[in-house]
């Protein structure tokens, strides 16, 4: 393994020349692991409070306010479909509640704690109270508590749209995730909508769904829609194109970041080696004379850039981890942000480019040397 | 009768599409093993790139050069490279030796090149070479750190260390002071006399041509003249 040792012995012999590259490819392969994570989590933290505590697919009847019959068939399907991990099927009311002149609109969802608890997360979600939903009982979002400085404990009317008006007692405050839900959002016990509505025991507002991954939804629901036929089946994808188009341009802005880190860090390389390739000229053209083959002598710069590649990018992941543990550790001591979880997936994938990217800078200096006429150098001394 | 190790027949090298510069024009010679010639010429006379042709660094635009009875038109590039380290071993004007190795491994380069593994004859090669030339204890320096006429002889070790047949030399002397000159030619007349290794010593240093066996004298490409030389010392 000539041309390796020959590589080796060319970076020591210039070790400020190597450790610098080294360090360029260092800190460029660290930025991609940590802006690439970071942008993962922040992805994953953004669905996981967006649509985390909502359902991914709502099964509904065809016409608005009508109840969907909670058949065999329906549990057949969903039951059978791989990837669901929660189904609960609800009954809502519409109500107001009324405070002085403020007039409220409510969306009531009935259940049993157990089964809410599966989509909705309502125990973890819990700023203050016990969220039991007995008989009389109401769980408030965030924004309403607030609003109207409502605590566990107290009383609220509301008005249901049959007119009827109903006090309840506020059980617990829990925090939905978007202020919109924790205005107008409410949970109570399986009774309210019931009595309320007047549906037959497997008669519901809606189906409920959630899937493993969210992003799922896009295959499953029209694979429902034509197993279910006479069934509204609403995918969170659809309903929420806004976010989909932020999340989607958040990934490109993160690979156009990456991508750039890339080009800096092969051009940081290229012209490293071809300025190595430059200086080691006369050694190339005594190796050629004394009979060394172009093929060989080329494999030395591209040995170069394999080493240079290999100590960089995993020095690159060493600091990405430490900025990812940095990150997480001031985060968590302010009491802010969401933890980065390095995807090893990605940051295996980004350490393979960094070194292909090494290899790929080397095309330069290994031409030149392959094309070296070694009769140049050793007339020219 | 001696092996005919060099025959070169009309060669010639023609530089240039458009504009054509003729370094070299029928050019016919023959070496025998163990010869101790002299090339010799003015600057730009054609004897560097005869030198060239006979070293597998260029090939002919016409002519044919044959090396131990290898034709070297019918060699590829990497036929040419494995030859030339195989048959040939090279000492330049400036000495060429590599500063990122030391002086063992610089003497050792060509049989790194070609690969074979270093065993006990590699060493033991190794040590009479460099016994020879007289850089015992010189083995773990780095090749920068040596006078010039040291680092000469270490790029003679180099040259020798694969037993090349013919040893092609440009200029040996031309960086060295009278002294080490002299030296140099001594160990070239010794290694030729007991190596039984053949030397073509490219020179214009009359004084060294004169010492040699045989003058081979190029002008304007062509070879004006083949002469030997009886008066020529036959000892170190």
């Amino acid at each position: 393994m000539l041309p390796l040792t020959i590589a080796w012995r060319f970076l020591r012999t210039s070790p400020v020349q190597s450790v610098l590259i080294v360090f360029g490819i260092a800190v460029g392969i660290a930025v991609q692991v940590f802006v690439g994570s970071l942008i993962t989590s922040l992805q994953a933290s953004l669905i996981q409070t967006t649509i985390g505590s909502s359902p991914h697919i709502t099964l509904a009847a065809p016409k608005d306010g009508d109840p969907i019959a909670y058949t065999d068939l329906v549990k057949r399907v969903v039951s059978s479909t791989p990837n669901v991990s929660a189904v609960v099927p609800t009954r809502s009311i519409s109500a107001l509640y009324v405070r002085d002149t403020d007039r409220i609109p409510l969306t009531i969802k009935g259940g049993d704690l157990a089964t809410l608890n599966q989509i909705y997360r309502l125990r973890q979600r819990t700023v203050t109270g016990d969220p039991t939903l007995k008989q009389g009982q109401i769980v408030i979002g965030l924004d309403l508590a607030k609003k109207y400085a409502l605590v566990p404990g107290d009383r609220m009317t509301i008005t249901t749209g049959a007119g009827t008006q109903i006090a309840l007692t506020v059980s617990a405050i829990v925090d939905l995730g978007s202020s919109a839900a924790n205005l107008r959002q409410a949970f109570s016990g399986p009774e309210l909508p019931r009595s309320e509505l007047g549906y037959r025991a497997d008669q519901y507002s809606a189906v409920e769904v959630q899937l493993t991954d969210p992003f799922l939804s896009k295959t499953i629901a029209p694979e429902w829609r034509t197993r279910l036929g006479n069934v509204k089946v609403s995918d969170w994808q659809v309903e929420n194109k806004d976010l989909l188009t932020a999340l989607n341009s958040q990934s490109a802005s993160s690979y156009m970041i990456q991508v750039f880190v890339l080009v800096a860090v092969a051009l940081g390389i290229a012209s490293t080696l071809a300025i190595s390739a430059v200086q080691k000229t006369k050694q190339i053209g005594i190796l050629k004379a004394l009979g060394m083959a172009d093929g060989a002598t080329a494999t030395i710069f591209l040995w170069q850039s394999a080493m240079l590649g290999i100590v960089g990018t995993s020095l690159g992941v060493g600091l990405g981890f430490s900025l990812i543990a940095g990150f997480t550790f001031g985060t968590a001591r302010s009491g802010s942000g969401f933890p980065i979880v390095a995807q090893p997936g990605f940051i295996a994938i980004s350490a393979g480019i960094g070194i292909l990217v090494a290899l790929l800078s080397a095309i330069i200096p290994t031409r030149k040397t392959a094309k070296l006429d070694p009769i140049e150098v050793i007339q020219n001394g | 009768m001696a092996e005919m190790l060099v025959v070169a027949e009309g060669l010639g090298k023609v530089y240039g599409t458009d504009i054509q510069t003729v370094a070299l024009d029928d050019v016919s010679f023959q070496i025998e093993a163990g010869g101790f010639a002299a090339i010799v010429g003015r600057s730009g006379s054609g004897k560097s790139t005869l030198l060239n042709l006979l070293g597998l660094l260029d090939t002919p635009t016409y002519g044919t050069l044959r090396l131990r009875g290898v034709e070297s038109n019918s060699l590829d590039k990497p036929g040419r490279a494995a030859l030339r380290n195989k048959l040939l071993g090279f000492v330049f004007q400036y000495h060429h030796l590599l500063p990122e190795f030391s002086v063992r491994e610089n003497i050792l380069m060509p049989v790194l090149i070609s690969e074979a593994p270093i065993d006990s004859e590699v060493e033991a090669r190794l040590t009479e070479t460099m016994d020879v030339l007289g850089l015992e204890g010189l083995g773990d320096k780095n090749a920068n750190s040596l006078s010039g006429g040291q680092k000469q002889r270490v790029a003679i070790g180099r040259a020798l260390m694969n037993r090349p047949a013919i040893v092609l030399a440009d200029e040996p002397t031309g960086n060295l002071d009278t002294e080490n000159s002299e030296a140099v030619y001594a160990l070239f007349r010794e290694i030729n006399r007991e190596w039984g290794t053949t030397f073509l010593i490219v020179t214009h240093d009359q004084d060294i041509a004169s010492m040699t066996d045989r003058i081979l004298e190029i002008r304007d490409g062509r070879l004006e003249q083949d002469v030997r030389n009886a008066y020529a010392p036959r000892s170190g």
